[in-house]
């Protein structure tokens, strides 16, 4: 599952092919310094403990190895196939690691659904108007009129 | 009136017939309402010749006889678009109607860096809502992303709640109308979760691109999951007008079909009766009437036994239909090339969902009477079921009968005017039941007066109509208009005479034996009235009169 998981990570992260989420959000935190609505959201956080989600099946130690052609296609990215040699060892040596995890025996701990986070920051429902809304609009190429401008495509899935 | 299967105080209604294709077992027509805009539609004539499906030689006794055979199996997915004043994740107003890509973020365009804060009232309406559809709550629920890539989807994932929803394993109880052979049904709900929106797309028709609204990205939503329970179109639209009733109950969401805010998906097959698998599931999508819910499921069960019949079944494919109201059928939008692969995993940017047990009880203890409740306190009152699903079908009409009744008022005098002439007004003037003047306290005075004879009930209904528009009381209506009704014998009697004198010819013709000029004699002695002869009174001392031989 943890390694389920780990893959759509890496599959939902359309520019390279491997990125922690903590770089993403230090690019973040850096790139949005200057805008003061944000700060409230970008709390600091305690690091992510993970624990089984599920029933483990310790038993998958055995992992495949990746398909990165596929891993690539879910993403809809394109790689080249020496890029898809660059990328398979370092994604298996995630997954490699993963099967380390899974050796772990949890029998004794109590599954936790999500990795521990500091609970029960909610939001009261109170509206905000975001204030740099015309640069949002201004960067995205393809703003016309009032709307985005996309290539029509009809068949959601 | 012709008895609906959707009542609601909205006006407008259109008669459909059922046509030979979608004509099912013991039905042969049945007329539906709902909020649009007003269509008289007759599908007789055009339908089963142009469908591509129903071959000409298939009388309707035939098609009859082949869905006498099968069985549909049918589940709803309902979309409920929440009323919140912020989005689920960020502090964008939620508001329907915006300009174009105004209610925006750097949370709801995906942008990096940015993270997403639940708003609490997402999960408030879910405890609301779960606890409304008699689900199991999960005191720990968490987040997950669903990946898909979409020009609707900045993030390129969706929000959502995978494999622990809110809620889970619930009920729902819903009383078919008479007209559709009546009954009560409960329908089980698989679950409940959170999740968000994505934008809007606009296809031009013209060019080759599309228009993206970012606005309603990140709106909250609760996804309502029904177990494959229904058995029909019209159990289906039924189900799905109860889930728009309990959401309208509860304030959760206005529940508006039109404006996508209450939104449907079907999933239907059908298989030959006593198989105990089911058959390949078809998905319907772009449902927005309960009429079209109704009429898209009958639709799809007829196309699937005419396949079947013809030893076709293999050409029911595991495919997505769009609903086309126009043309009254539904087309292929795609075929489901194996799973959608969605690639679920824990959102890492939101923690799990905790609730207390305290929060729970607190929620449950300012749940409002919900539909099913409404309909069965009715119903012990002693209203019949036409009134009790008029009644409670629009959450304003219910609280209003209920003061009404409230202060004293009659239950089924009281259920007569509001069903009657007030719904007739609403529906002329186009208002809801809380835009008029008229107030309960008002209405039971009135239906009090003309009780005790104060007023006769055709001054009633001039009262009545002067409250709509006007407001006021009836008693201050009655002394300011001199509208007391005449009850003393004499008086009446003088008018009674005053007219038969003045009208000797056809004074004559009554005694001749045209005794339906009575009711001549009895209009004019109420004009002289003003309305405010007792009718009794007036008939029996006219009788009299009429009658003497002098
Ligand atoms: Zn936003």
């Amino acid at each position: 599952m943890a390694t389920r998981a780990l893959l759509a990570v890496i599959s939902s992260s359309p520019n390279r092919c491997f990125i922690s989420t903590r770089r993403i959000k230090n690019q973040a935190s850096s790139a949005f310094s200057t805008s003061p609505s944000l700060h409230f959201q970008i709390q600091s956080r305690k690091t992510h403990r993970i624990a089984p989600s599920f029933s483990s099946d310790t038993n998958s130690s055995a992992l495949q190895p990746p398909d990165v052609s596929r891993l690539a296609e879910t993403a809809r990215i394109s790689l080249t196939p020496a890029e898809i040699e660059e990328c398979g060892p370092k994604i298996r040596q995630v997954i490699d690691w993963f099967g380390q995890l899974q050796k772990v025996d949890v029998n004794s701990v109590e599954p936790a659904i999500r990795a521990e986070m500091e609970g029960g920051n909610l939001r009261e429902d109170a509206p905000e108007t975001f204030e740099n809304r015309d640069g949002i609009r201004d960067s995205i190429p393809s703003f016309e009129g009032t709307y985005l401008k996309v290539p029509k495509v009809l068949n959601k899935e | 009136m012709s008895t609906t299967l959707f009542r609601t105080i909205q006006p407008n209604q259109f008669t459909l017939l059922g046509t030979a294709l979608f004509r099912r077992r013991r039905r042969s027509n049945f007329s539906v309402r709902c909020c649009g805009t007003q269509t008289t539609t007759t599908h007789e004539a055009k339908q089963p010749s142009q469908s591509r499906i129903a071959p000409k030689n298939h009388g309707s006794n035939k098609l009859d006889e082949i869905l006498r055979d099968y069985e549909a199996v049918i589940g709803i997915e309902t979309h409920v678009q929440l009323s919140t004043f912020t989005k689920a994740f960020c502090s964008c107003p939620n508001n329907y109607g915006s300009h174009p890509n105004t209610s925006i973020c750097p949370v709801c365009m995906g942008l990096p860096g940015a993270l997403p804060v639940l708003n609490s009232k997402v999960v408030e309406f879910g405890v609301r809502l779960g606890l409304a559809l008699n689900c199991d709550l999960s005191l720990k629920s968490k987040f997950d992303r669903k990946q898909y890539f979409y020009p609707d989807l900045p993030k390129g994932y969706q929000i959502s709640q995978f494999d622990i929803p809110i809620a889970s394993g619930g009920y729902v109880d819903v009383d078919i109308p008479l007209e559709f052979g009546g009954g009560h049904r409960r329908f089980g709900i698989t679950r409940v979760h959170m999740e968000e929106d994505a934008g809007k797309l606009l296809h031009s028709d013209t060019g080759d691109y599309s228009q993206v609204d970012l606005n309603r990205a990140g709106v909250p939503l609760l996804e309502i999951v029904s177990e494959p329970d229904m058995r029909s179109g019209i159990e289906a639209a039924e189900y799905a007008s109860e889930m728009q009733r309990i959401v309208r109950y509860l304030g959760v969401s206005n529940g508006n079909m039109q404006e996508g805010s209450l939104r449907c998906d079907v999933n239907i097959s059908i298989r030959p009766i006593g198989q105990a698998e089911f058959g390949t599931k078809v998905e319907i999508k772009n449902l927005n009437a309960f009429s079209a819910i109704s009429r898209a499921i009958d639709f799809e069960i007829s196309r699937q036994a005419l396949l079947y019949n013809q030893g076709q079944a293999d050409q029911i494919v595991s495919e997505t239909r769009l609903w086309e109201e126009g043309a009254q059928k539904s087309v292929t939008m795609r075929k489901k090339e194996g799973l959608a692969d969605y690639r679920y995993f824990p959102e890492p940017d939101l923690p799990e969902v905790i609730l207390t047990q305290d929060y729970v009880d607190s929620i449950r203890s300012s749940l409002p009477e919900l539909p099913e409740a409404k309909r069965r306190r009715y119903e012990a009152m002693g209203l019949g079921m036409q009134d009790v699903l008029f009644l409670a079908n629009d959450v304003s009409v219910a609280e209003f009968f209920d003061a009404v009744i409230g202060k004293g008022a009659e239950v089924k005098l009281a259920a007569n005017w509001i069903m009657s002439d007030i719904a007739a007004y609403l529906k002329n003037e186009d208002l809801s039941i809380n835009d008029v003047k008229l107030t309960p306290q008002e209405l039971a005075e009135l239906i009090a007066a003309i009780k005790d004879g104060t007023i006769s009930g055709k001054i009633g209904k001039q009262i009545l109509f002067e409250l709509l528009a006007k407001g006021g009381t009836v008693q201050g209506m009655i002394k300011a208009k001199d509208l007391v009704q005449i009850t003393d014998p004499a008086e009446i009697e003088k008018m009674v005479l005053k007219v038969v004198s003045e009208n000797p010819k056809q004074l004559e013709q009554y005694r001749n034996g045209r005794t339906k000029l009575e009711g001549y004699f009895a209009g004019q002695v109420m004009k002289m009235s003003k309305g405010k002869a007792n009718p009794g009174l007036l008939n029996k001392i006219l009788l009299e009169k009429l009658n003497a031989k002098d």
